[in-house]
């Protein structure tokens, strides 16, 4: 009878190793994190992980199974990032792909996507190229393009200070920067905006000095700028345009949100500072609330749109593993088409038809901050909160 | 009127940091013939000191004589314990050894100072505009003109008029003779290397207000003293004046009219001159 027991046992563990897919109920389900950690980015490449890290740390399991992250500098070059994440698939054996910083990164990522048959949601590139892209590839936690130019164009018909001045546009020069500047100046002028650039200025990424840029737009006469950098930069061509004076006469509006660390660094000199963005900690709900004193109670650092939009697109992820009930890459890629998730800026909706995020937004201005938990200075202050249905775009 | 002005201030401000940083990897080069790749980290390097030294409570002009000091010691370890030994090899060996030490550099700078751009904070007067010839400039970037133009003075004055300089610039041309005539070599190279640092970090403390720091703020800037010394050719200091005087003019002139064509524009240039005069403009190894 015992050796009867042991023949069945043995059979039916053995069987259950030979099944395909099988994973022993300990195996963690392993996730690849790509994010920029060295580079001028690696601040908020890092804040990107930390969001990322509390999704998994608060989900704690999924399918039964311990979540392990798997993290890997992208560096910022998109060469770079498809190799590792080839290592992180092929060799590590991680069931998706998440995270991702900077357009050109994200679009070479994406058009590996066949090769790695894997789900891959960024949860910060903003390019409009991705609405639709492949059934495996998705975007969560951050705005696109078009979706902040919106929240900036009717941010700006809001408000009288922005409203009537002539903008100059100047765009980090890669894909990101050109569909921010071309979406917000098709937009600008539809709604009567004017715009000083149509063919708007493209500065390198490596830019230091911005001093001719800032006596250009001092001779154009313009008195609003429109900047869609990398957001480490913002706070770096603000303070210039301080040094200058110019800010003294025109207005910022951004494409992105300010990494809150630079903002610091950058003091008053980065006050002023306009721009349509998910969130910031000026949000005050209880889930937003809850969830930054968690952020700075774990990390001590001051909780940012980086670390925020992670966490969200990984929420998204994990629950769509769970609903899935699989790590099979269209199961999963089915669950996240059309889920929500209740999280700090309110309910984010993966639409079930283009895999692109809708959400409600606000419009910020950053300026001297309010006593604050987190000894801030600056603060991104809310004006205004935009319906995810007024930026939309419509799902097709 | 005030465009021409701001344009003229603004290219004499980004060539002079050019020429700084320039004149130190010259200086190496032409004394030791050590191609430095870690230079533009010891630029880096020169502005986290000064912040570090401002965060302490020195003021910002105690921090540009201390920096460059601290920095010409870090220069002393790096040409005792790295450069040395590797004196009588090939120059691949120092390119390849130096090159590891700028990302080791880079590695600390994050380790103790973080990833994220740092700003300087200045004096309030430096944190002003004045008007100049119809326009408003920053009152800083008057102040780095002087610090250039006063160092370069005293780099001049140095090399033309005290024994050292003299020796320091016989030894880049004749090193045998100088030699034999009883000078210690390894003290040269040892200087060399100091002032080539000290020179990196000056550069650095005055780019950290104008620009911010951060832990890669010194790979552009090298990539741009290449850029300056293979123009102005190798190891000559007139040269690299020349040199990053036209290129602060000429990449300031192209942002302002052919922006997004600006760095192309730099580097085409470098081919042009490179294709006419290949050993640039004032040619290779003469350290004047």
């Amino acid at each position: 009878m015992k050796r009867m027991l042991l023949i069945a046992v043995t059979v039916v563990v053995g069987l259950m190793f030979a099944a395909p897919g099988y994973a022993l109920a300990a195996d963690p389900v392993k996730i690849g994190v790509l994010v920029p950690l060295t580079g001028i980015v690696a601040q908020g490449g890092l804040e990107m992980k930390y969001g990322i890290e509390m999704a998994a740390k608060e989900k704690g399991k999924v399918l039964g199974r311990p979540i392990e992250l798997v993290v890997e500098d992208t560096q910022i070059k998109p060469d770079v990032a498809v190799s590792k994440a080839e290592k992180l698939v092929f060799k590590d054996g991680c069931v998706s792909l998440i995270g991702v910083f900077s357009s050109g990164v994200g679009l070479a990522l994406a058009k590996n996507i066949d090769k790695l048959k894997v789900p891959f949601v960024t949860t910060h590139v903003m390019t409009t190229e991705f609405y639709g892209m492949h059934k495996w590839v998705f975007r969560s936690g951050q705005l696109a393009n078009d979706q902040t130019a919106v929240g900036n164009v009717k941010g700006i018909l809001a408000r009288p200070d922005l409203k009537d001045r002539k903008y100059y546009v100047l765009v980090h020069d890669y894909a990101w920067g050109h569909d921010a500047g071309k979406r917000f100046i098709e937009l600008a002028k539809q709604n009567g905006i004017k715009i000083y650039n149509e063919n708007f200025d493209k500065a390198p990424t490596s830019t230091k000095d911005w001093s001719s840029y800032i006596s250009k737009i001092k001779a154009s006469g313009a008195d609003g700028i429109y900047i869609a950098f990398i957001t480490n930069v913002i706070p770096v061509f603000a303070k210039q345009a301080f040094d200058f004076g110019l800010t003294k006469t025109s207005k910022i509006v951004s494409a992105a949100a300010p990494g809150p660390m630079e903002l610091e660094e950058g003091g008053e000199a980065c006050y002023g500072i306009f721009g349509a963005s998910c969130w910031s900690w000026d949000v005050n709900t209880p889930v937003s609330d809850a969830w930054e004193k968690k952020f700075w109670e774990t990390y001590k650092v001051i909780p940012s749109d980086a670390a925020v939009h992670s966490y969200v697109g990984a929420m998204h992820l994990l629950d769509a593993i769970e609903k899935a009930k699989s790590t099979d890459v269209d199961k999963i890629s089915g669950a996240l088409r059309g889920i929500s998730f209740n999280g700090p800026y309110g309910t984010v909706r993966i639409s079930a038809k283009d895999n692109c995020m809708r959400t409600d937004a606000v419009l910020t201005e950053t300026m001297a901050a309010p006593p604050n938990p987190f000894g801030a200075k600056v603060a991104m202050k809310v004006l205004k909160i935009f319906k995810a249905e007024e930026l939309g775009p419509p799902e097709k | 009127m005030s465009t021409a002005v701001d344009i003229i201030l603004n290219s004499l401000v980004l060539g002079g940091v050019f020429l700084i940083v320039a004149i130190g990897l010259n200086i190496i080069y032409g004394l030791s013939r050590v191609m430095n790749l870690a230079h533009g980290s010891i630029y880096a390097l020169g502005a986290y000191a000064s912040a570090t030294l401002m965060y302490l409570g020195a003021n910002f002009f105690l921090a540009l004589i201390v920096a460059p000091l601290l920095v010409a010691l870090v220069g002393l370890a790096i040409e005792r314990t790295v450069i040395a030994p590797m004196r009588k090899r090939s120059i691949v060996y120092t390119l390849i050894l130096t090159y590891g030490l700028m990302f080791l550099i880079d590695g600390l700078i994050k380790y103790f100072w973080g990833n994220e751009p740092k700003f300087i904070k200045l004096p309030l007067f430096l944190q002003d505009t004045v008007p100049v010839l119809g326009t408003h400039y920053p009152v800083y970037r008057l102040a780095t003109l002087f610090v250039i133009a006063a160092t370069m003075t005293g780099l001049w004055l140095f090399l033309e008029k005290t024994k050292t300089g003299v020796t320091l610039r016989a030894a880049s041309t004749i090193p045998e003779m100088v030699s034999c005539l009883g000078i210690n070599m390894k003290l040269v190279h040892m200087g060399a290397f100091m002032l080539g640092c000290a020179m990196a970090a000056i550069a650095g403390v005055i780019a950290g207000p104008l620009y911010t720091i951060d832990p890669i703020m010194g790979h552009e800037m090298l990539i741009r003293s290449f850029v300056v010394i293979v123009i102005g050719g190798l190891g000559s200091l007139r040269g690299a004046v020349i040199a990053a005087l036209i290129i602060g003019a000429v990449q300031t002139l192209a942002e302002f009219f052919i922006t997004d064509l600006a760095m192309v524009i730099v580097y085409m240039l470098m081919a042009v001159i490179l294709a006419f005069m290949p050993r640039g403009i004032l040619g290779e190894g003469r350290f004047e």
